[in-house]
């Protein structure tokens, strides 16, 4: 089954009184279990399709199923709530709550998801025991290194059990090694969990832990999904 | 449960001890403010408020309780006549010349009834018995004289009036917005010692309502009766003394500037500092929408922050407030924190804060989730 169905997505942006057409009709989905990159130029428009994707952004045309269940891109509330049950995001800025410690930041998700009693406390510890902070989780993001941070970031989008997890960019912000380890870290966690994981990016090193490689240039897939 | 509110509020600790301080501050000044105001407003007024009388029978357009005519003593038979009288008596307020033992002469302002303990006036007695002064030449003098005149015990003697009047009781409490320092004496002494303007006349008659009266009709009756007189409850002669020198000094005016000012201190303070700290956690918002919250999580998130800066503030400006009353209370004015005025202001500020609060979540609740992908 699919996690994630996109059919001709197409998203064009009002600058002023040009439009730019970034999207000209993606078509691209995600199978449990399998991990996907999405690869393109800076600009190609890799970000804009996985807002999208993400229910993040309304698209301009096309149609999208999350976990099966075609979304209504004109329905805020659903949007919301296709956010909280099915997606983890994982962002190249991290997006951590500096406020928040390492297992806070997790356990906050799970509360805006709708876990508010202590089962959400355990749930942060143990998935922050899975991206190996056992020793960090009560550490602030100031605290912790890129590496570190993106591994909470990671603790944080599996949290709840979502089955399609989003990344863009994960390792832009990371030294090369660690980024090598924090890839190895997405494949075997989607992989044990048979989630459906997509990883928009430019870092060639992605298409080592890819089942399958997607290609956007000039706002179409050029490669990969059939 | 994790406090996303609470915790970003505290980690950012200077804005958040600016965001406090500036409710403290303007929550201060109110108090202070209005505290002060009601303290000495409230003396234009005690005398009238703690005499056990439902109504005041005054001359004609009477301002105040301290600025009265007279008019015949006479008229108190056809008050006592009248059905639902349970009692009525005799009041003088006369303001008279003291001399001190030093030589100076100052004012004093009498209040002179034939039997005092009736009325339970004055109704803080610190040392002596009320019926002495039936006996002869003696006067109650209020402790508040002590700042103008000097140091008194009870068996000293002043002159009053070119009369020896020896000291029988002291009092607290009882005091006139005029300042002048109140002296009780007896209704016929006071009288006596002022013959040409006093003999037969009184300043007014108060009256006991019988259990059950109606105090419309007593009122109605009376007023038919004495057609030259005015006739007051309690609680409008009160107010109408109290009017007389909000509109005839200009302290209301001040008040409500001085309030006005402390309430527009503390909502720019709070409307900015919340907003500034909005603006640099929009990206966090953005998140708590990524991840599936909505604009209510938001607004909790931000309200909260708004609830905590009130309290916070609220309990340290009323604590502060409390301080500066206990300061004044030193130099001899007092400071009304009622319990009315407590909750007014605890209303006021969480009001403001959450209105401050609005403000910044007019500004979250159209952000764009897509920013969390922009660097
Ligand atoms: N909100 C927006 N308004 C206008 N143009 C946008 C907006 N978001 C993205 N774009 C434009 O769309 C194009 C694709 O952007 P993006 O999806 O961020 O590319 P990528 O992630 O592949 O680098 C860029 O030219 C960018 O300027
Ligand atoms: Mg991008």
């Amino acid at each position: 089954m699919n996690v994630l169905e996109t059919e001709n997505i197409t998203k064009t942006f009002q600058e002023g009184s040009e439009s730019v057409e970034v999207l000209k009709g993606i078509s691209l989905s995600v199978a449990r279990g399998e991990v996907v990159a999405l690869e393109g130029r800076s600009g190609s428009g890799k970000t804009t399709f996985l807002s999208i994707a993400g229910c993040i952004l309304t698209p301009s045309g096309g149609r999208l199923a999350i976990a099966g269940q075609a979304m209504d891109m004109g329905n805020a509330r659903e949007l919301a709530s296709a956010r909280r049950r099915s997606i983890g995001f994982v962002f190249q800025q991290f997006n951590l709550f500096p406020a928040l410690t390492a297992r806070e930041n997790v356990e906050f998700a799970l509360n805006m998801k709708g876990r508010k009693d202590a089962s959400a406390r355990r749930e942060a510890e143990a998935m922050l025991d899975r991206v190996g902070l056992a020793d960090r989780r009560e550490f602030l993001p100031r605290d912790l290194s890129g590496g570190q941070k993106q591994r909470v970031a990671i603790a944080r989008a599996l949290a709840g059990g979502p089955p399609l997890i989003l990344a863009d960019e994960p390792t832009a912000n990371l030294d090369s090694h660690v980024g090598e380890q924090i890839l190895g870290l997405f494949r075997e966690l989607a992989k044990r969990d048979n989630r459906g994981l997509m990883i928009v990016t430019h870092d060639a090193k992605v298409r080592a832990i890819a089942d399958r490689v997607a290609h956007i240039e000039d706002g179409r897939i050029l490669t990969g999904d059939g | 449960m994790v406090d996303l509110a609470l915790k970003t509020l505290l980690f950012d600790r200077l804005r958040f001890f600016i965001t406090v301080s500036g409710v403290a501050f303007a929550v201060t000044l109110v108090f202070v403010q209005a505290g002060l105001f009601a303290g000495i407003l409230g003396n234009a007024s005690v005398t009238v408020r703690n005499l056990d009388a439902e109504l005041w029978i005054t001359p004609k357009n009477t301002a105040n309780v301290d600025f009265a005519n007279t008019f015949p003593e006479s008229y108190l038979d056809r008050v006592r006549s009248v059905p639902g009288v349970a009692r009525a008596d005799n009041l003088i307020v006369y303001f008279m010349f003291m001399t001190l033992p030093s030589g100076a002469r100052e004012s004093v302002e009498v209040y002179a009834m034939e039997n005092f303990r009736r009325w339970g006036f004055p109704w803080h007695v610190l040392e002596g018995d009320l019926d002495d002064l039936k006996r002869g030449p003696y006067i109650f003098m209020d402790n508040s004289a002590t700042r103008r005149f000097g140091p008194f015990a009870v068996g000293d003697y002043r002159e009053v009036q070119d009369t020896r009047l020896e000291i029988v009781g002291r009092t607290a409490d009882a005091l006139s917005f005029t300042t002048t320092p109140l002296v009780f004496m007896d209704y016929g002494q006071a009288q006596r010692m002022n013959a040409d303007m006093l003999k037969g006349r009184t300043s007014y008659v108060v009256v006991k309502l019988a259990a059950g009266a109606d105090p419309g009709q007593v009122r109605a009756e009376i007023h038919r009766r004495l057609p030259y007189n005015d006739v007051f409850t309690r609680a409008e002669w009160g107010d109408r003394s109290e009017a007389y020198w909000i509109e005839s000094t200009g302290i209301g005016l001040n008040m409500y500037l001085t309030v006005f000012l402390g309430v527009l201190v503390g909502v720019v303070v709070v409307t900015q500092t919340l907003y500034t700290s909005t603006m640099e956690h929009l990206r966090e918002y953005g998140t708590v929408k990524a991840i599936g919250g909505g604009n209510a999580d938001i607004y909790r998130i931000i309200g909260k922050q708004a609830v905590i800066a009130a309290v916070l503030g609220y309990a340290i400006g009323a604590a502060m407030a409390w301080g500066v009353g206990a300061l004044v209370e030193k130099s001899g004015l007092h400071m009304a924190l009622t319990p009315t005025m407590l909750a007014v202001v605890f209303a006021g500020a969480l009001a403001l804060c959450l209105a401050a609060a609005l403000v910044s979540f007019r500004k979250v609740a159209h952000i764009d989730p897509a920013m969390v992908f922009r660097g």
